[in-house]
């Protein structure tokens, strides 16, 4: 067999708590395709970043080219020809297409040090052309769709000679069209002999594009297989694979009266005429992949985002959603999916971030009323037992899974009937999850409505009464609690 | 469960610190003015002390209302150019040939502050400007309408109308009102920020902006009150120097913003927001005023003060930045 172009040997790697990679180990050759793929935490993203030199591997060797290395740095992959293309891209975005691809290396007028534009835009129009790309260099780069930018950086991989390019879910913003004109670049790359890892969350995808597949499950490799002769039932049970523990608290709650009706929301672009409906005692999951519009849904129901058409009625009388205050006003609290960025008031005691969406409701008039924010504050400290020294401590200097708790306890203290939760337990230990599904529980049994986002396979399937799927900014199925599975829920994203 | 609980060691021990901040600045304050009596035989008279205070309400009543739209993590650098503009309006009214009755100087005065705060308000809330740039315009605008309505000449008040709230002081107790006013301000931004919801408010839109709009709190209307109160302190204190100065001028308060700024700064509110209190600021305006006076009265000339005075500016925001830094 032929020298692999890159060797990960065994390689393992523990976080606090957490073992997130167990002598795994993958190869890649010249000219082929690699995909990685997994659930949310079966270790693809530790696994690449060892490879970057951004995070170091406990134990393990990398080979590249048969020559064993050692990254201790990005810069290190980059001088070995590894280049990344992640979700999120990086482009220089004030710039124009040829200052992005010849960044460091402008050509320069040989007196005076002052950049030959003349040269540079030749330049980067020749390296564009030899590679089928079809961009004026002279494009100012903010001006590109994600498509054209995600191009403009492979442009830029190759260009700085990578001979192995890693993306990350580059497909996770594009659509149907460019994901086909992608990856016909992608082919392009492969003759000419460089090996590419794609990580997908899409399935199809990976049929695709891909030559072998690699399955990542808990930190574990699965196994190695190859495309042509795997099927999309196989790749799923392989990244699944483990029974649902009695980890999901989960109750049979009775299901009472509508609380929410959606009816035909559409935000232009982004989500067509999504129709579903929330009763109390239930939890309602929304499903989709990233990009889908399932967040979409959630922020224009709360006011965040404006839509621009749909119906939405509460408790049966049609409303308008009018802001996040106008929601409130409604009785919908939304738990948004990232803590630090619209959840809390890092710096500020815990009792001010739990009392946040409810102040003008401690106290009468003008005048806030301390002792009452107190006795609140302490109340919801033990009802949601978040672990704080006291609750004049700084919301900054607790643990994720407390500081989610905290954001729970501020929504809780709102009186809300609905709520909706994106990724409620994101990022967070495994007791704090349990409790967090205690009182979502509990919240049903009170008969309150929960829609839930998580894209969690796992905790979608045993915490959600029904699943409603959506691909694409449409609604793609339905399933109740009883006939969802993660095969079918998977397979009605690829609708 | 080690890794769930963060808790620093120093935890009960913060909220000592931060509350010692504030005492620090006013020991620091009682060793100035032991230091300066000690110096000045002219410091500590009752006509020295009275006038400082005086002086010091005059920029004291604008940091108050400065502190609460810097906590929000905003900044009003037009507060100058207000005054100037108000002293000169004033003036202009009172010195037609048909002149506005005295009674109704004070009300025009207020309404041309918060119609200065508004516009403010309105350009940074609703269009999302940043409130550096809207401001600084707004300085160059009032400045320059002040300049515009009285000719670039000071327009002197030669009956005392305004000079009431700028030099009277209430019989029998010989309190200056200027003082009477700043106490007043103070004792209600005090209430306000520490024991209101709307102060709560300005908290949490200082410490994060997103969470407060998610939590229901409206934003835009919180700062906008903030801006119009900003603009209305600014034209009170116009009002206190017109009647101190007894003239209209568009000179009027120049520089005064770095004045009000650095008083603020010193007394603990972050320039990024979410911290900040009125007794800090009040220590910030009382040590400020006094080093000022002192200085003056052991001889030093504007001219170096004002050296002084950015050194000192500096040197504050960067012992609180190498304070927070070693925290982390």
């Amino acid at each position: 067999m032929e020298q692999p172009l890159l060797e990960m040997r065994n390689i393992s790697k523990q976080f606090p708590g957490v073992q997130a990679l167990k002598d795994v180990s993958i190869d890649l050759r010249a000219g082929e395709v690699l995909g990685l793929v997994g659930e949310n935490g079966a270790g693809k993203s530790t696994l690449i970043k060892i490879l970057a030199g951004d995070y170091r591997a406990d134990t393990g060797e990398i080979f590249i080219n048969g020559r064993k290395v050692d990254f201790r740095s990005p810069s290190d992959a980059a001088a070995m020809g590894i280049q990344f293309i992640y979700q999120e891209l990086i482009t220089l975005d004030t710039l124009t297409v040829a200052e992005n691809l010849l960044v460091g290396h402008l050509p320069t007028r040989k007196m005076i040090g002052m950049v030959d534009w003349k040269a540079a835009n030749e330049n980067a129009r020749q390296v564009l052309e030899t590679m089928n790309i079809d961009l004026d260099p002279r494009t100012i780069v903010g001006d590109l769709t994600v498509h054209q930018k995600q191009v403009l950086e492979i442009a830029k991989a190759i260009h700085k000679k990578a001979t192995i390019l890693v993306m990350d879910e580059p497909t996770a913003a594009l659509g149907e069209e460019d994901t086909q004109s992608l990856f016909a670049i992608i082919r392009n790359l492969k003759e000419q002999g460089v090996g590419v890892i794609h990580i997908s969350h899409r399935l199809k995808e990976v049929f695709d594009i891909t030559d072998r597949v690699t399955v990542l499950r808990d930190g574990q490799k699965i196994d190695t297989v190859q495309t042509s002769q795997a099927t999309m039932t196989q790749l799923i049970s392989m990244m699944v694979g483990r029974e649902l523990a009695e980890f999901y608290p989960k109750r049979d709650l009775p299901i009472g009266d509508t609380l929410l009706e959606v009816g035909d929301l559409t935000i232009n672009g982004i989500i067509d005429r999504v129709s579903f409906s929330l009763r109390s005692g239930e939890i309602v999951g929304l499903f989709g992949l990233l990009g889908s519009g399932r967040m979409n849904v959630l922020r224009a129901l709360y006011g965040l985002d404006g839509y621009d058409a749909g119906r939405v009625a509460v408790k049966g009388t049609p409303t308008i959603i009018n802001g996040p205050r106008g929601a409130l006003g409604n009785g919908i609290g939304y738990m948004p999916i990232d803590r630090k960025l619209e959840g809390l008031a890092l710096g500020l005691p815990v009792s001010s971030n739990i009392t946040m969406a409810n102040i003008d409701n401690i106290g009468r008039g003008f005048a806030l009323n301390r002792r009452l924010e107190r006795e609140k504050a302490q109340k919801w400290v033990n009802d949601v037992s978040i672990r704080t020294p006291d609750i004049a401590t700084d919301a900054n200097s607790l643990s994720g899974g407390n500081q989610q708790k905290i954001v729970l306890a501020k929504l809780l203290e709102t009186g809300s009937k609905i709520f909706l939760m994106n990724e409620p337990t994101r990022g967070i230990d495994v007791g704090a999850k349990v409790d967090i599904y205690h009182m979502m529980e509990n919240l049903c049994e009170a008969g309150a409505g929960i829609v839930m986002i998580s894209s969690e396979l796992p905790e979608m399937l045993s915490m959600a009464d029904r699943i409603i799927v959506i691909a694409k900014g449409k609604v793609t199925a339905e399933f109740n609690r009883a006939e969802a599975t993660q095969e079918k829920l998977l397979h009605a994203t690829t609708l | 469960m080690a890794d769930i609980l963060h808790i620093q060691p120093g935890q009960a021990l913060k909220r000592r610190t931060r509350l010692s901040t504030t005492l620090i600045l006013f020991g620091v304050l009682a060793v100035m003015v032991a230091v300066f009596s000690a110096l000045s035989r002219d410091f500590y008279s009752f006509q020295n002390i009275s006038t400082m205070l005086t002086n010091i309400s005059f920029s004291g009543i604008v940091a108050g209302t400065l502190t609460l739209v810097m906590i929000t993590g905003g900044l009003d650098i037009s507060i100058g150019g207000n005054i100037a503009l108000t002293s000169c309006l004033v003036a202009y009214l009172f010195n037609l040939a048909h002149p506005v009755p005295a009674w109704a100087l004070i009300p025009i005065a207020l309404a041309l502050g918060a119609a200065i705060g508004a516009f403010n308000g309105f350009f940074i809330t609703r269009l999302d400007l940043n409130p550096i740039i809207t401001t600084l315009g707004t300085m160059a605008v009032t400045r320059g309408l002040g300049y515009v309505l009285t000719k670039a000449r000071s327009i002197l008040i030669m009956e005392d109308v305004t000079g009431f709230i700028g030099r009277t002081v209430i019989p029998g107790i010989q309190i200056p009102i200027p003082l009477v006013l700043f106490a007043v301000i103070f004792a209600i931004l005090f209430f306000v920020l520490s024991r209101s919801k709307f102060g709560r408010k300005v908290y949490c839109i200082g410490a994060n902006q997103a969470a407060a709009r998610v939590s229901g709190i409206n934003v835009r209307r919180v700062k906008f009150v903030l801006y119009l109160m900003s603009g209305i302190a600014a034209s009170l204190s116009g009002l206190i120097l017109t009647g101190q100065t007894a003239v209209g001028m568009p000179q009027h308060a120049r520089g005064m913003e770095l004045d009000v700024i650095t008083a603020v700064l010193l007394g603990g509110t972050a320039l990024a927001g979410g911290k900040g209190s009125i007794l800090g600021t009040l220590a910030g305006v009382l040590i400020l005023g006094v080093l000022y006076n002192g200085f003056t009265m052991i001889g030093f000339r504007y001219v170096h003060i004002s050296v002084f005075q950015g050194v000192l500016l500096i040197m504050i925001v960067a012992l609180y930045e190498l304070r927070d830094r070693k925290k982390n």
